[in-house]
């Protein structure tokens, strides 16, 4: 039998020269979803255990302790990032504390790409794919949400301010990163209210 | 375009975030007593609908945010969202007042029946 190994699903690709905002593939994440019942003090208590935090419990809001970070995806489901290499040990631990409990614990490391967004005015590029108003003072440091983006499912991540990561199924990845050279280019550059810059 | 609100995680938005589950409130026959369903029962179950002008109850889902199902009251005529309320809720008792012809039907029955029990 062949050997399993990982590969990026963008490996080999850079991003084009232009672009009015960086964009680049993470690869060294691992994510491990976990369901539970907020109701369950057990759950809650054994998870504070192995994370050392409390999962975060208000709807599209992210916690983070040392190198490991909570996503809140629903109100009984959270993606918990940590380094790929970790994510195994991180598994393991997990599912001794949960045993008897109420809950599932799955590592999907490989089940979505990352994409990082970075740069002045990325929320604009970002914006030209969804509904949603990122210029609204909900989207700054610490919250995420999932989202219909150019159509198709994405988690949003706001790592920093004009920091993103975006998490979208593997097998979209392409497609993303294709939408996003397309509409992130320079001359496209959008400004929100006010004037519009006339492009050269 | 519609702008829906999640009563389960407060996530508003455009309903292209949100995914139309059909109409509200529709029991399986087979859930509550499956030896004595009959044909006209279960016909009535899988394709028999009501199609007001004006109030109308649907399931929607949270299909971009949190994934949940949940109930949403709509008049059909100005496009009015009149409630949001849980999946295994009724709607308040305010909109169940403006609801006509088959749905104050059913929702004089059910209360009736949850009443009883």
């Amino acid at each position: 039998m062949s050997e399993l190994s990982y590969q990026s699903p963008l490996a080999g690709i850079t991003a084009p020269s232009g672009l009015s905002i960086s964009i680049r593939e993470i690869t060294e994440r691992g994510m491990i979803d976990l369901r539970g019942l907020t109701s369950d003090a057990a759950f809650m208590s054994a998870v504070k255990g192995v994370l050392g935090m409390d999962l975060p419990t208000r709807p599209r809001t992210s916690v983070s302790w040392g190198d490991v970070k909570v996503l809140w995806l629903s109100i009984d489901q959270w993606l918990i990032l940590s380094s790929r290499s970790k994510a195994h040990e991180l598994l393991a631990i997990l599912r001794d504390a949960l045993k008897g409990i109420h809950s599932l614990v799955v590592d999907v490391s490989d089940m979505r790409a990352v994409i990082r967004i970075e740069g002045e005015g990325c929320r604009e590029v970002l914006m030209k794919g969804t509904s949603l108003d990122l210029l609204d003072k909900e989207y700054v440091q610490g919250c995420c949400r999932r989202m219909r983006y150019a159509e198709i499912a994405a988690l949003l991540d706001v790592v920093e301010d004009n920091v993103f990561d975006i998490y979208v199924f593997r097998s979209y990845t392409h497609y993303t990163w294709n939408f996003l050279c397309a509409t992130a280019k320079a001359p496209a550059k959008l400004k929100l209210f006010g004037a519009q810059e006339v492009p050269a | 375009m519609l702008v829906v609100k999640c009563p389960v995680c407060g996530a508003e938005g455009d309903e292209t975030d949100f995914h139309a589950g059909g109409q509200a409130h529709v029991r399986r026959p087979a859930t509550t007593d499956p030896a004595h369903v009959t044909d006209e029962e279960q016909r009535d179950y899988l394709f028999i609908r009501i199609n007001p002008k004006g109030l109308h109850f649907e399931r929607w889902r949270c299909d971009r945010g949190c994934g949940k199902w949940f109930h949403a009251a709509r008049d059909t005529v100005t496009m009015e969202f009149k409630a949001f309320y849980g999946i295994t809720e009724l709607p308040p008792m305010d909109v169940i007042a403006q609801a006509k012809g088959q749905w104050a039907e059913y929702f004089e029955h059910r209360l009736k029946s949850e009443h009883k029990a």
